[in-house]
């Protein structure tokens, strides 16, 4: 008699696992994609003579965001606070991040650090970063040191 | 009796194809909470304004569709993603304790936010006892 039965199609413990599977994907439905690990969501294009910076702050107001740039580090931070004068135990249902939160981001060009323009509309905040022209490679002559 | 006025449907369940296939669609996350006159939902719709925002409630569903579209230029090439651009929809079925007639809405930087009220508790009315 085997003593271990396998292939059997009796499992509880496989049907189980596939409910907490699906559950998990129900979860990383918002959290995974829309949200992924970090907050908030950053895209970056890049265009000719600039690159766009297109974050998903919905919620957030513009005195509560900075926007920070120092050697080619750009900072954005901010909070999110929760309707006001409400408990946690008059919450059905919480699925919207809050909190503070800070991110930083090293800019893959040169940009004019002086001339960002940001702005915030429908919980988008798109940040213009206008290129710097890059610097001619300067040749350094190398010289026969002497022995 | 269930105590839960509104209840979110399976949205991966949801007719998508309604709606213009040419982008995805994303569950927004949501917020309920209870207030003394019902309930308010608030959920993320970043990108979405009033003129792309439909929100209907037919029988007992409400539900809403929001239209993202972002200005991007053509040329512009993407360099770093993490999170992809799509539209937004959502369902709930809404218990009779909401009084639909009496459902109001606003859009505020992305969020959008539903206040459910409840039907007005009706007065108490005196019942004349009668002896015989």
């Amino acid at each position: 008699m085997p003593v271990f039965r396998w292939g059997q199609t009796w499992d509880p413990f496989r049907d189980l696992e596939r409910e907490v599977d699906q559950l998990l994907a129900n979860v990383s439905l918002f959290q995974g994609i829309r949200f992924g690990r970090q907050y908030p969501p950053i895209n970056v294009y890049e265009l000719d003579h600039e690159l766009l910076l297109i974050a998903e702050l919905p919620g957030t107001r513009a005195e509560d965001l900075e926007v920070l740039i120092s050697e080619g580090v750009l900072t954005i931070k901010g909070k999110r606070s929760g309707p006001e004068g409400v408990a946690d135990d008059r919450f059905r249902r919480q699925e919207r991040p809050r909190g503070a939160w800070q991110r930083s981001l090293t800019l893959p060009a040169h940009i004019h650090e002086d001339q960002l323009a940001a702005e915030l509309s429908n919980g988008v905040l798109r940040i213009r970063l206008p290129k710097a022209p890059v610097t001619a490679p300067r040749q350094i002559p190398v010289t026969n040191g002497t022995p | 009796m269930s105590n839960e006025i509104v209840r979110t449907m399976d949205v991966v369940a949801q007719p998508v194809q309604e709606y213009p296939v040419d982008q995805v669609v994303f569950t927004p996350p949501i917020d309920i909470f209870e207030t003394a006159e019902g309930l308010v939902l608030q959920a993320d719709l970043p990108g979405v304004s009033s003129d792309s925002l439909e929100l209907q409630v037919q029988d007992n569903k409400l539900s809403l569709f929001g239209k993202v579209s972002l200005p991007i230029p053509s040329d512009a090439r993407i360099i770093h993603q993490e999170y992809q651009v799509g539209h937004f929809l959502r369902s709930f079925i809404l218990s009779d304790e909401v009084d639909h007639e009496r459902i109001t809405a606003k859009l505020n930087q992305g969020v959008l936010e539903v206040v459910l009220p409840r039907h007005p508790k009706p007065e108490p009315r005196r019942i004349q006892v009668r002896s015989d």
